[in-house]
């Protein structure tokens, strides 16, 4: 038995175009400065204006230049979406692995954590605390990674319950091998696909829900992001100019929100059939959305 | 009557033996044992009063000291009082002599009858010892080896000694001779003291009572036959009587590691011991006493490497294990069989604490086991029944081997690699690159289980537990890892508790034998003893089972199976 997900990944074209279409809008998000004629923030002079070839999808309300503002978006969104994976990841791995391993009243007690933390309508709890709070974007990769981990906790822990009975972690044991070493030599490397799957998700979910958080006004208002761009742009539908401020911009969100899907499908598919039960559950928490 | 005190017999610088001592009564028969070169033959030279060598210490007989009689007392006991039935039958005769003539000679020496008595007395004698008619007086090359050693009993027996010295007596004859030339050496050695000078340790079994082993020039052991041949209590003792095919061992015939070497400081035989500890190479243990059985050991014979004592298991409410006590020695294999969910595996996991026990605990090396750290599974590993599942698909051989000298964190990395190196080379895998650098489902499951095996071997461990090592492999190969690991045996001392469903494996690789029913031992006892006469019915139907009867028994009470698990 020696599988690896991550390897299948490259042959298979469903992940390939994810992989490419997400590769194209992290180089926009990287290089938006060169790409964009200009700062996203200035003022160009004309309000409403068509697409020129100085202004490649028009100005805004604001007289501000919406393809800037579109490459400026996606760095927010894919930094939000980065930050939340590794973020929201590394707990559920901390909390689901360790529960898994030390059992008893540790365990019970995040087990329990996590069914709370699931019960809970994060969107409702976010406003609220964004509303006390001067919404900003490390505030929100906070709130959004706090309530994705008890998802993945659940998963690692269900995972890491099942690698600690393998013969090769028994035969670690007789050894004199401590947990640590366990942890990082024998459960670690098997968890990865499966980490890997549970960051793309996060990563998927943290970008709809910044956008909607955006889009529904709770957030940073010096922040660019596509979610506040539609908001604003559905506002001045009666004008012809949503057809080059709302499409892109709705255009661009589902290209990244589609590349991170294919993704998660392809990896889905590729990992042991073993790990499949991990699909069943990774449905549920998906209410947020 | 026949004592011999403080022996010791050298030629030239070469001191052959070291301080013998033995006390013998009329109608006492004693084995002496050991590997050639051990000493034996110059015992009984020496007890006859012919080695040609520096003695010193004396052998007493009716109160004479032999080595200060004169030379005519001695040569008029020599074969009168103290006989012997040399060990080369084609050397011992006169080739240009009638075998008869020959009798004739050895009782006119000592007796001065006349010719015609002294004839007829070796008629009679050759007739006792069943050569009649024309072979009475045929040439030596006239006759058989059996018949030559007939004659040369009779001619040890023609005086009526007291003592009757034995050397090989039966070598070179097959077996159905052997057993004649048996019967016939029983009833000659009634009433007199015999010394039987043999490696055959059938034979010691068969003629003597006591029985003494011989090494380097020492007795290493001595004490009842019957019993020495059941349980032997010095290492050498096992390792001889593993080495000799009898008919009732069932295992594989196993060899003592090294040569015998004469010399040595400390114990003798401490080279070749696995179980020695640094006084054994300085110290030269005396004989003792230990329950009966005259043992020279530091350690008091084969020590108690593993004793589990009242362990108990349960899961929930279910009780896996009850009341466990198993004791397995220093060196031995011990199998643990029963059918699946009687609980073997689970004791072999107690042992390794991969379970906690509920009660009881587990004593190594004679220290409780309190906590098991890194010194503990330095002595004691497991192998586990499906390879590729204990080693991690992740790891290729050389990781997987690395594995635990990493966890021990042993040496530099050069210094584990050549560990690592060495303990692939025990297990007779490859150490190229390119064999290193395989992935498991890159192997034969054989191969895996070597690798597996290597990484056990690693640590230096003394304690092997495998539980079912062989059960996924199929027979051939099966067949090499169980002779791999017997061989390993041999050379590392190793002990282990081979757990297993299999009598009939069982029977080739182990010493001893517990068998396990319903989470407890209904009967550890000698392997051949467990199989040809089980003690416990549930024993009883496992090895009728396992021997292909079990059509023929279906019908029996044995066979029922309710019975035995009511």
């Amino acid at each position: 038995m020696h599988i690896d997900p991550l390897r299948d990944l490259l042959h298979d074209r469903l992940a390939l175009s994810g992989m490419i279409i997400l590769a194209l809008i992290g180089f926009m998000a990287i290089f938006a400065p060169l790409l964009s004629g200009c700062s996203p923030d200035d003022y160009t002079g004309q309000i409403f204006s068509p697409p020129s070839a100085d202004h490649l999808l028009g100005t805004d309300s604001m007289g501000q230049d919406i393809w800037s503002r579109l490459l400026f978006g996606a760095r927010t969104s894919l930094l939000v979406a980065t930050a939340v994976a590794f973020l929201s990841s590394a707990f559920s791995v901390f909390i689901g692995a360790s529960s898994a391993l030390m059992g008893g009243l540790y365990e019970r007690f995040w087990m329990r954590a996590v069914d709370a933390m699931i019960s809970i309508p994060s969107i409702i709890v976010m406003i609220l605390v964004a509303a006390y709070l001067r919404p900003s974007l490390p505030l929100l990769i906070i709130l959004l990674s706090a309530f994705s981990w008890p998802g993945g906790a659940r998963i690692i822990r269900s995972q890491v319950l099942s690698l600690k009975e393998r013969t090769h972690v028994s035969a670690a044991r007789t050894f004199g091998a401590g947990w640590d070493h366990i942890l990082m030599h024998h459960i670690i490397p098997d968890l990865a696909p499966l980490i890997t799957a549970i960051m793309i998700q996060e990563a998927r979910r943290a970008v709809f829900m910044e956008a909607g958080l955006a889009f529904l006004g709770v957030s940073d208002p010096l922040v660019i992001s596509w979610g506040k761009m539609m908001q604003q742009a559905l506002a001045f539908t009666y004008l012809n100019v949503w057809e080059w401020w709302l499409l892109p911009t709705g255009f661009a969100l589902s290209l990244t929100l589609v590349s991170l899907s294919f993704l998660e499908i392809s990896l889905e598919t590729a990992m042991d059939p073993r790990l499949r039960k991990v699909r069943l559950i990774k449905d549920r928490p998906r209410r947020a959305d | 009557m026949l004592q011999v005190r403080d022996l010791k017999v050298s030629f030239g610088k070469a001191e052959i033996l070291r301080g013998i001592n033995l006390d013998l009564e009329i109608g006492d028969t004693i084995s002496i044992v050991g590997e050639s070169g051990a000493g034996k033959t110059t015992l009984g030279l020496s007890v006859m009063g012919l080695g040609e060598a520096s003695v010193s210490g004396e052998v007493r007989f009716r109160g004479k000291d032999l080595f200060k009689v004169p030379e005519d007392d001695l040569r008029s006991m020599r074969g009168k009082d103290i006989a012997m039935v040399f060990q080369n039958v084609e050397d011992a005769l006169d080739p240009l002599q009638r075998v008869h003539d020959q009798i004739a000679e050895a009782i006119h020496i000592h007796q001065s009858s006349s010719t015609k008595d002294v004839q007829t007395a070796a008629k009679k004698l050759l007739l006792s010892v069943g050569i009649k008619g024309d072979k009475a007086r045929a040439y030596p090359h006239q006759l058989s080896g059996g018949e030559r050693q007939r004659v040369i009993i009779a001619m040890a027996l023609a005086n009526d000694p007291d003592v009757l010295i034995l050397d090989e007596p039966t070598a070179s004859l097959d077996a159905l001779t052997k057993a004649d030339i048996l019967r016939l050496l029983r009833s000659a050695m009634v009433g007199r003291i015999s010394l039987v000078i043999t490696h055959d340790i059938a034979l010691a079994a068969a003629l003597t009572e006591q029985m003494a082993v011989l090494y380097a020039g020492r007795i290493v052991e001595m004490g009842r036959t019957a019993e020495m041949v059941r349980n032997a209590r010095h290492p050498y003792t096992r390792g001889l009587i593993r080495s000799f095919p009898g008919m009732t061992t069932t295992q594989d015939l196993q060899s003592i590691p090294g040569r015998m070497a004469h010399g040595l400081g400390g114990c003798p035989f401490h080279e070749r011991c696995t179980q020695r500890i640094d006084i054994c190479c300085h110290e030269t243990p005396t004989l003792q006493e230990i329950e009966g059985r005259l043992v020279a050991c530091h350690r008091g014979g084969i020590v108690p490497l593993l004793e589990v004592r009242g362990l108990s298991k349960s899961f929930d409410s279910c009780d896996v294990l009850s009341d466990i006590d198993l004791t397995l020695y220093e060196g031995e294999t011990l199998a643990l069989v029963g059918e699946s969910g009687s609980g073997k595996s689970t004791l072999s996991k107690l042992i390794m604490g991969l379970y906690e026990p509920d009660s009881g605990e587990v004593i190594l090396e004679k220290q409780k086991v309190h906590r098991r750290d890194i010194s503990f599974y330095s002595r004691v590993q497991m192998i586990f029944q499906n390879p590729k599942e204990s080693v991690s698909h992740r790891m290729n051989v050389l990781d997987a081997v690395l594995e635990p000298l990493v966890v021990h964190k042993k040496g530099t990395r050069e210094e584990r690699l050549i560990r690592a190196r060495k303990a692939l080379d025990l297990v007779e895998l490859p150490t190229t690159d390119d064999f290193l650098e395989r992935y498991p489902h890159q192997l034969s499951g054989g191969e895996v289980q070597r690798v597996a095996i290597a990484r056990a071997l690693a640590l230096g461990p003394k304690l092997l537990i495998a539980d079912e090592p062989t059960s996924a492999l199929d027979p051939s190969v099966q067949a090499k890892i169980l002779k791999l690991l017997m061989g390993l045996q041999d050379k590392m001392g190793l002990a282990m508790l081979f757990v297993t469903h299999d009598i009939a494996l069982a029977r080739k690789v182990s010493d001893r034998m517990a068998v396990m029913l319903k989470g407890q031992i209904v009967e550890t006892r000698a392997t051949n003893e467990v199989l040809s006469n089980p003690e416990n019915p549930y024993t009883r139907k496992l090895v009728d089972c396992a021997s292909g009867r079990s059509e023929q028994i279906n019908n029996l009470e044995i066979f029922k199976a309710a019975d035995l698990w009511s």
